[in-house]
């Protein structure tokens, strides 16, 4: 059983001075699922996120990979941020490269061969290899961060917002390569996102994050079908109706 | 710890090959076997199979590598046929093939001779231009500051004073402590030299000249173009980099009025009082050397200053301060708005900030050095 949970977090206390963002937070990532973190802004989204990728130390409760560590390893994680945090003295290629270099000893034409199918896996062709990441657009930056976080095949991807800024053309075609990308490559992913449409289109299951705590955790049927509160008023707003007609209809 | 990659190459007598796949085929694995695949793959015959039976974990890295050495095979880019299961091998197959592209050339950069041409040739011009701009950057300057001096109440006072302190106020230990070692080591210098002429008395003098003319304010000038250049160009630098100087320029906030000007202020207020404080500091030095070594009393020190060094050497070294300080926040704010959008952009603007100032403190300090002599003040 907890063999198939890749992410375990139990009893998360996260303190900013007198100020609790997470107040007792439980959550279970499945193995293998794209688990969608929703939640006003402050409600500690992005923190739980570094938490769990190592980046805080959270002021109390436990975080563990019971998937990973009953084979006796530490997961490897991958992330991408939310403005992409590509080093902007490398090149593209480069940046994908990076981690390569870093902690493996490949010849320098494989480590670029791995690097570039991980950019084309994200879908940048070889024009964007040798671009810096200031004179490409957004999308691209996003999805050049992907490849990097991709770079060293980790089985936990965490992405931060990744469709905010993108217009919604661009925002649907990140959806299908990361949904295309869990999927091919058995990624679990934690997803933090206010993309309502990203929600409906990648998600199996959503959490939603609200007062320090996990206040509803499923897939979005079943969330909508007691939502209380902040969760039915975030599903049943404007944005939400029309996401959910168009995941309906379509 | 994952178990290491090994294969087998199975030859069947009337069939294609298999490569039969062992242990763990990963990102972490692989690196070891990258230059003995290569020559195997001359013997994949067309037909040749993969048996991964027996192989442990498999990720993408290592799916690109079965598959690149299938494709460099007589084989080439025909379906590789799997044998046996695995949980995910087919699927990353799948995808490693799918999504597989060369690497783009790097772009070309000049070599050998003609490339140092090219390089000596674009610094050169490089050179030029920044002349071109830094000048022109300086009458922008000048003309902000008349428009503020006409209308006075548009001068932000808050980030003006904010700015005296940051860049001026808390230097002033640093400025004085160097000055005061400096009016050290010019009076033991004199105290060395022309006690060997008998004339070791007139290491007051040497120290009130010097001081006065030119170490307290070189030092000082020298010490703010290491100390606050490099802090507004990359302060101004950031503000560039996050998109700061577009918002202030939509809201109609001119940068030069926000930024420049605040900061020229600052510095023009500022560094005529720290470069008195210099002063003050580096002949109380020379006053304790010539108190301990020669047996001046500080009263006889001060009287023969008052004697024999007049004014007009305060006033040759004084008038110097309000120059270097235009210099100075022009340079600092100038490299600071030409930044860039990468990090790179950021360092080697800072870098020639501080250059830059105190190149031109130094060269300007040799112009008013030869006029001075010429005008024989």
């Amino acid at each position: 059983m907890s063999q198939d949970i890749a992410i375990r977090v139990r009893g998360l206390v996260t303190r900013f001075g007198k100020q609790a963002v997470h107040d007792g937070l439980d959550l279970d990532v499945r193995v293998g699922e794209i688990l969608g973190v929703v939640g006003p802004s402050g409600t500690g989204k992005s923190v739980l996120l570094r938490e769990i990728a190592g980046l805080d130390a959270p002021t109390e409760g436990e975080i563990s990979f019971p998937h990973a560590e009953s084979e006796g390893r530490t997961p490897r994680m991958g992330v991408m941020f939310q403005d992409g945090a590509l080093f902007s003295n490398l090149t593209v290629l480069e940046n994908v490269e990076a981690p390569l270099r870093e902690h493996m000893h490949f010849s320098p034409e494989l480590r670029a061969e791995i690097a570039a199918l991980k950019l084309s896996m994200a879908g940048l062709g070889a024009d964007a290899h040798h671009k810096r990441p200031a004179q490409i657009s957004g999308g691209m930056r996003k999805r050049a961060a992907v490849a990097r976080a991709l770079a060293l095949d980790p089985e936990l991807l965490f992405l931060d917002e990744p469709t905010a800024g993108l217009d919604p053309i661009s925002a649907e075609n990140f959806d299908i390569m990361v949904k295309e990308l869990a999927s091919a490559l058995g990624l679990t992913v934690f997803l933090v996102t206010h993309d309502v449409d990203t929600l409906h289109a990648v998600c199996d299951r959503v959490a939603v994050l609200y007062g320090g705590k996990v206040a509803a955790i499923g897939t979005i049927p079943e969330i909508t079908a007691d939502a209380k509160g902040w969760v039915k008023e975030y599903f049943s707003g404007p944005r939400g109706r029309a996401a959910l007609r168009a995941a309906g209809g379509g | 710890m994952a178990a290491t990659a090994a294969y087998e190459l199975i030859e069947a007598e009337d069939a294609a090959p298999t490569l039969a796949l062992r242990g763990d085929w990963t990102v972490d694995t692989i690196a070891d076997l990258e230059d003995e695949l290569r020559p195997l793959a001359a013997q994949l015959a067309p037909g040749a199979a993969l048996d991964v039976a027996q192989l442990g974990r498999f990720d993408v890295a290592g799916a690109y590598l079965i598959d690149r050495t299938f494709r460099e095979g007589p084989a080439g880019e025909a379906r590789i046929a799997v044998r046996g299961a695995h949980a995910n091998a087919l699927t990353l197959l799948a995808a490693a093939r799918k999504a597989a592209v060369a690497p783009a050339p790097p772009p070309e950069h000049p070599h050998g001779f003609k490339g140092f041409l090219e390089t000596v040739g674009r610094g050169v011009s490089a050179i030029g231009e920044e002349i071109i701009e830094t000048v022109g950057f300086l009458g922008e300057t000048l003309v902000v500051l008349a428009r503020l001096v006409l209308r006075p109440q548009r001068i932000r006072w808050v980030s003006v004073v904010h700015i005296m302190e940051s860049a001026g106020l808390n230097a002033l230990p640093i400025v004085m402590l160097l000055s005061f070692f400096i009016g050290l080591v010019v009076a033991y210098l004199g105290a060395r030299i022309l006690g060997d002429f008998g004339a070791s008395v007139f290491t007051v003098e040497l120290v009130a000249f010097s001081m006065l003319r030119e170490f307290a304010v070189v030092i000082t000038a020298v010490l703010l173009a290491g100390r606050t250049n490099s802090a507004f160009t990359a302060e101004i630098g950031a503000m560039k980099m996050r998109q700061e100087i577009d918002a202030m320029r939509v809201m109609r906030i001119d940068p030069m009025e926000a930024l420049v000007a605040t900061r020229v202020i600052a510095m023009l207020v500022m560094t005529p009082i720290l470069t008195f404080a210099a002063m003050m500091a580096g002949i109380f030095g020379g006053l304790l050397v010539c108190w301990g070594a020669l047996g001046v009393s500080p009263a006889m020190f001060f009287a023969r200053i008052s004697e024999t060094v007049p004014a007009q050497h305060f006033w040759v070294g004084f008038v110097k301060a309000p120059v270097f300080a235009l210099v100075l926040a022009v340079i600092g704010c100038k490299q600071g708005l030409s930044v860039g959008g990468d990090v790179g952009s950021l360092g080697s603007r800072v870098t020639t900030s501080v250059v830059q100032a105190i190149f031109m403190v130094i060269l300007i300090d040799a112009l008013f050095a030869l006029w001075f002599l010429e005008m024989d003040w």
